[in-house]
C-alpha cells in the first residue's frame, strides 16, 4: 500500500498517532514530495481534519515520527515553519474590521524585515482574484470575497519561497462552482510555479479526481489507502464512503462520480 | 491601627521642608524653590479649615467662628456653618481647594483623607492636626481642651468644659436614680432605602444608649452591619431608634414596620419608634449633654405608650 | 511592522490629538481653586522670595497632578487597547474582565487581613505594600483569566467575557466581604480604592509612571504587529508564525503591570480602557499599530478633561473623578453597544 519513494520527501509521517479527547487517530504513514498535489478523502468524522491539524502542528503526535524537510516537525520554530508551510483554513472569519491589505499582509507578519511587503500583497491579491478588494474592510466582504482574501494571504505567506507546503482544509465548500474552479486553478498555478506541494482535504470527489495526482483515503481514524489518482476505482471509493456510486465518463475522458440511488453499474 | 492611613505621627516624620525640597529637587535640580507663603503666615489672622462636624461645633462654641475659613460636608451645626465654603466630603478632600482658602491650620478628625492630600497640605507648610475621637464623654471634653489650646482659647475651653460637665451631671442624675429595667433598643442607620444598617457592639450608638441607661439589643457583632430579619427578631428590641434623616428615608413609622422582622418585635407591635437628628445624637460634640437628655426623653416617651 | 508604529505617532490624527492634549494641559494648568498668574510660571528661573501661593500650587500640586492624570489616562488607554486586541473583542477592557477589580480586591484583602493580623510593617515599606499587592492581584486575575480562557472555553469570546464577569463578581464579593469585616478605620482606606482619585499625583510618581509608560510603549511596539494576526484566530495566528501563548503571556503581564500600577496609586478608574480604544477604532480602524498609540492619546485627553472637571466644578471641594469618567464613558458605551447591534 505505501507509495514507493525515490527522492527525499519534504514531509514524512512514520506511524504517527495522535490523541484527541478519548480517541486515538492513526497510525498515519505517508511521504509527500515537493510539488506533489495530494487530496485527502474520507467520510465526515473519519479524522481528515485531525490529520491536517497534526501537519499544521496544532496537535502533537502521541507516537511515531513526523518530519518536515528532514527535521522533526515539533523542532521547528513557528516563524521558520511559517516561511515553509501555509494553511488555508475552513473558516474565513477575522475579528474587527481589518482592512483587506492588512489581512493579506498578515501572512508575512513573522518576517521582521520585509521591504517588499507592499508589492507582494498586491501581487498575491491579483493572483487570488482579490486585487479589486484592496482598500475595503474585511467584514464588509461576501463569503466568496473573504475566501479570496484568505487565499491571497496564504499566497503572500509563501510568495517568495520555493518547495513549500500548502495545507488546504475544504476552503471552497460553500462557494459556487465557477468560483471554486477559478480559485482551485489559482492555487494550482501558484503552487506549481514555486514547487510547493499541496495537501488538501476535500469533500468533492470529482475535484479530487480532476485536480490531484494522489489521493489519501481516511476512514475510522486511520489511513486506509494511498493511491495514484489513475489507480482509483469506483469500488474503492464506494468502500470508503459506504455508498453506491454512479460513474460517467465525459467526452474529454474525465470521470464524474456521483452517489447512486439505483442498482450499482460497473465502471 | 491601620498602616495605610497617614497618622499624625507619620505626618510629623516627613518634615514639611524636606518633603518640599524633594519635590522641588525632582522639578529642577538646580532651582530650589523657597518655602511657601502659608508658613510665613503664622502671625497674621488665624484661618482654620475644620473637617468634622463635632470640631466645627466646638470651634463655634469656643467663639472662634470668625476664624473658620472652610468646613466639610458634615459640619451642619450651627446653621451658620453651612454658609461657609465647603471643602467637600471629608474622605475626598482636595489639596488645592483647601490651600485656596489660604488656611494656616487644618484641623480634622481621623475621617479626613485621602492621606496623600493631607501630606500635600502639610508639605505646603500648613499644619494638619488630627484630633481623633472616641465615643466617651471624657473624650469630648479632652477634644474641647485640645482644640482650645490649638486655637489659643484656653479659658473659653475651660469654661466650656466646666459647663458641659455641669450639664452632664444634670442629665445623668435622673438616669442614674431610675430603678426601672433598662429598655432594649435597636439602633438603625439608613443612608438609602436599600442600605439599612444596625448598630452592634462598640458602635457609637451603643455608647449613647449606655449613657441613657438603655441596653443595646444587638450583641452579636461589632460596629454597624447590614440589617437581617432574623437578627432583628432575635434582638427582641423594646424600642427602635433612628436618626431623623434615616427615619424619613425609610418612610416614617409605617416604613419602619415594613422593614423585615421589625413587625415581629415588641417595638414593632407597640409602634415604639424614636428618632433624633443624626449630628445631635451621634456627633459627640458640645451638645452631648443636651443630646443625652433628649434621647432619654424620647425613649421614655415611647416606652410609656 | 514596527516602522508603521513609529509613523503612527507622527501622522495626522496623531498631530491633531497632540494639539488637543496640549490645549487641555494649558486649560488644566490655569484652572483650579488657587489663581495662577503668568509670573507664577517664571519662578523656575527667577528666584523670588517669598513664593506666591499660585506658584507653589502650580509647581507642586497642579502640574504634577495634571501630568499624572494624562499619564494614567494613557496607561488605561494602552491597557484597554491591548486587552481588546488580545481577546479579539471590542467590548473587552481590563475593568470588564475583572483585572482592575482583582487589583482592588487584593488591596482590600491587604487592608483588612494583613492589617488585622497585627503584622507590623516598617514605615518605609508601608507606602509600597498596597501598590505591590494591587499589582499582584492584577497579575493573578490576568493569569487566571488566561488559563480559564485557554482550557475551559477554548476559542469562545462569549465564554471569556463570562469568565471575566464571574471573576469580577468574585472580586466584588471579596471586596464586599472585606468591607463587612473592616473596622471604621479600614473602611476609610477601602473607600479610596473604590472611588478612584488622582489626588496623590506627585513629581516622583510622574517620573515613575513616565518610565513605566516608556518601557511599555517600547515593549508594545514589538507586540502590536503580532496582535493584528490574533484577529485571524489563534490557530491561524500560529500558522503565520506567531507564538500565541507567548504573545498572550507578554500582553497579559504588560496589561497587569499597567493596570496594577494605575489601580495601586489611583484606585479604580473605569471606562477609559474601554472607551478610548473604541473611539480610535471608529476613526482610524482596527489596525493595532495605529490603534495602540492613538488610544493612549485619547485616554490621556479623556482622563485629563475628567479630572480637571472634577477639580473645578465644586471649588474648593473636589468630586471623585470616577463620576466624570463614567459620565463621559457611559454614553459612549451605549453608542458602542448600539453600533455593535447595528453591525450584526
Amino acid at each position: 500500500m505505501p507509495h514507493a519513494q525515490q527522492d527525499t520527501p519534504m514531509l514524512s509521517l512514520d506511524r504517527v498517532t495522535v490523541n484527541l479527547g478519548q480517541r486515538t487517530f492513526g497510525p498515519f504513514s505517508l511521504a509527500i514530495q515537493p510539488g506533489e498535489r495530494v487530496a485527502v478523502l474520507g467520510p465526515s468524522g473519519a479524522g481528515k481534519s485531525t490529520l491536517l491539524k497534526l501537519l499544521a502542528r496544532e496537535l502533537s503526535p502521541a507516537s511515531g515520527h513526523a518530519d518536515f524537510c528532514q527535521q522533526p516537525l515539533q523542532g521547528w520554530s513557528l516563524p521558520d515553519l511559517s516561511r515553509r508551510r501555509a494553511i488555508l483554513p475552513q473558516s474565513h472569519e477575522v475579528a474587527f474590521g481589518l482592512p483587506v491589505d492588512l489581512v493579506i499582509g498578515l501572512g508575512r507578519v513573522a518576517r521582521m524585515h520585509d521591504p517588499s511587503l507592499a508589492s507582494i500583497v498586491q501581487q498575491a491579491a491579483e493572483q487570488a482574484c482579490a486585487a479589486h478588494l484592496l482598500g475595503r474592510r474585511f467584514d464588509t466582504l461576501s463569503g466568496g470575497e473573504k475566501a479570496r482574501v484568505q487565499m491571497a494571504r496564504v499566497f503572500a505567506q509563501l510568495w517568495d519561497v520555493e518547495q513549500g507546503l500548502l495545507l488546504v482544509d475544504e476552503p471552497l465548500a460553500a462557494l459556487d462552482p465557477g468560483l471554486q474552479f477559478s480559485l482551485m486553478e489559482a492555487i494550482y498555478t501558484f503552487a506549481a510555479k514555486r514547487g510547493h506541494a499541496i495537501l488538501a482535504i476535500l469533500h468533492d470527489i470529482n475535484q479530487a479526481l480532476q485536480g490531484f495526482e494522489r489521493l489519501l483515503f481516511i476512514k475510522h481514524g486511520a489511513m486506509v489507502g494511498d493511491y495514484q489518482t489513475p489507480h482509483v476505482t469506483l469500488p474503492l471509493l464506494e468502500a470508503l464512503y459506504d455508498v453506491n456510486l454512479a460513474c460517467a465518463v465525459t467526452e474529454a475522458g474525465e470521470m464524474i462520480v456521483a452517489p447512486s440511488l439505483k442498482q450499482r453499474i460497473s465502471a | 491601627m491601620s498602616f495605610l492611613n497617614m497618622s499624625q505621627d507619620d505626618l510629623a516624620i516627613i518634615p514639611a521642608r524636606r518633603q518640599f525640597l524633594l519635590q522641588a529637587g525632582a522639578l529642577a535640580a538646580s532651582v530650589c524653590l523657597p518655602q511657601s507663603l502659608w508658613a510665613a503666615d503664622k502671625k497674621s489672622a488665624r484661618r482654620i479649615v475644620s473637617i468634622g462636624g463635632a470640631l466645627t461645633e466646638i470651634i463655634y462654641a469656643l467663639g472662634a467662628s470668625q476664624e473658620l475659613a472652610g468646613v466639610d460636608t458634615t459640619s451642619l451645626y450651627p446653621e451658620a456653618a453651612t454658609k461657609l465654603p465647603s471643602v467637600g466630603y471629608a474622605r475626598t478632600l482636595s489639596s488645592e481647594g483647601i490651600l485656596a482658602l489660604a488656611p494656616n491650620h487644618v484641623i480634622a478628625t481621623e475621617d479626613a483623607g485621602p492621606p496623600a492630600v493631607l501630606r500635600q497640605i502639610s508639605a505646603a507648610g500648613v499644619p494638619v492636626t488630627i484630633l481623633a475621637a472616641n465615643d466617651k464623654f471624657e473624650g469630648v471634653l479632652d477634644r474641647v481642651a485640645r482644640l482650645g489650646t490649638l486655637i489659643d482659647r484656653p479659658t473659653q475651653a475651660t469654661q466650656l468644659v466646666e459647663k458641659m460637665k455641669a450639664d452632664w451631671q444634670r442629665a445623668r442624675e435622673p438616669i442614674l436614680a431610675r430603678k426601672s429595667p433598662a429598655p432594649r433598643v435597636l439602633f438603625i442607620l439608613s443612608h438609602s432605602p436599600g442600605q439599612v444598617m444596625v448598630g452592634g457592639k462598640g458602635s457609637s450608638a451603643e455608647a449613647m444608649l449606655h449613657y441613657v441607661g438603655a441596653q443595646n439589643a444587638v450583641q452579636g457583632f461589632d460596629g454597624f452591619k447590614p440589617l437581617t430579619p432574623e437578627a432583628v427578631i432575635a434582638a427582641q428590641p423594646d424600642v427602635v431608634l433612628f436618626t431623623d434623616q434615616g427615619l424619613s428615608i425609610v418612610g416614617g413609622i409605617d416604613g419602619v414596620l415594613k422593614l423585615p422582622g421589625v413587625a415581629q418585635t415588641p417595638a414593632g407591635q407597640k409602634r415604639r419608634v424614636a428618632s433624633l437628628e443624626a449630628m445631635f445624637m451621634l456627633g459627640f460634640g458640645p451638645r452631648m449633654p443636651q443630646a443625652l437628655t433628649a434621647l432619654d426623653n424620647a425613649l421614655l416617651k415611647v416606652m410609656s405608650t | 511592522m514596527t516602522s508603521r508604529f513609529t509613523t503612527g505617532l507622527l501622522n495626522r490624527p496623531v498631530w491633531f490629538l497632540w494639539i488637543v492634549l496640549l490645549l487641555c494641559f494649558w486649560v488644566a494648568a490655569w484652572a483650579g481653586a488657587v489663581p495662577v498668574t503668568a509670573d507664577d510660571w517664571r519662578v523656575l528661573w527667577r528666584h523670588e522670595e517669598p513664593l506666591t501661593s499660585g506658584a507653589y500650587v502650580l509647581w507642586n500640586l497642579r502640574l504634577p497632578r495634571i501630568l499624572f492624570a494624562a499619564l494614567v489616562g494613557a496607561v488605561l488607554g494602552l491597557s484597554g487597547a491591548l486587552t481588546q486586541g488580545l481577546f479579539r473583542n471590542p467590548l473587552a477592557d481590563p475593568g470588564l474582565l475583572g483585572v482592575t477589580s482583582g487589583a482592588a480586591c487584593a488591596a482590600a484583602l491587604t487592608i483588612v487581613v494583613l492589617a488585622g493580623s497585627g503584622i507590623d510593617i516598617p514605615i518605609a515599606w508601608r507606602f509600597w505594600v498596597l501598590p505591590l499587592t494591587a499589582f499582584a492581584g492584577a497579575v493573578g486575575v490576568c493569569l487566571l483569566l488566561d488559563t480559564v480562557a485557554r482550557w475551559l472555553t477554548a476559542d469562545s469570546i462569549a465564554g471569556l467575557l463570562l469568565t471575566g464577569i464571574a471573576l469580577n463578581a468574585l472580586a466584588a464579593a471579596i471586596i464586599g466581604l472585606c468591607t463587612y469585616l473592616a473596622t471604621d478605620e479600614q473602611l476609610r482606606s477601602l473607600t479610596f480604592w473604590t472611588l478612584g482619585s488622582l489626588a496623590g499625583g506627585s513629581w516622583s510618581l510622574v517620573a515613575a509612571l513616565s518610565l513605566l509608560l516608556l518601557a511599555a510603549i517600547w515593549y508594545a511596539r514589538r507586540l502590536v504587529g503580532a496582535m493584528n494576526a490574533l484577529a485571524l484566530g489563534e490557530a491561524a495566528a500560529a500558522h503565520v508564525g506567531i507564538h500565541v501563548r507567548h504573545l498572550r503571556r507578554c500582553v497579559i503581564i504588560l496589561v497587569a503591570l499597567l493596570c496594577g500600577f494605575s489601580v495601586a496609586w489611583c484606585g479604580v478608574i473605569g471606562f477609559i480602557g474601554l472607551v478610548a480604544p473604541h473611539i480610535v477604532r471608529l476613526v482610524v480602524g482596527p489596525d493595532q499599530r495605529r490603534l495602540v498609540p492613538l488610544a493612549m492619546l485619547v485616554g490621556a485627553i479623556i482622563l485629563l478633561v475628567a479630572d480637571t472637571t472634577a477639580r473645578i466644578v465644586a471649588i474648593p471641594a473636589e468630586i471623585p473623578v470616577g463620576i466624570f469618567t463614567a459620565l463621559l464613558g457611559a454614553p459612549f458605551f451605549l453608542a458602542l453597544l448600539t453600533s455593535v447591534r447595528k453591525g450584526g
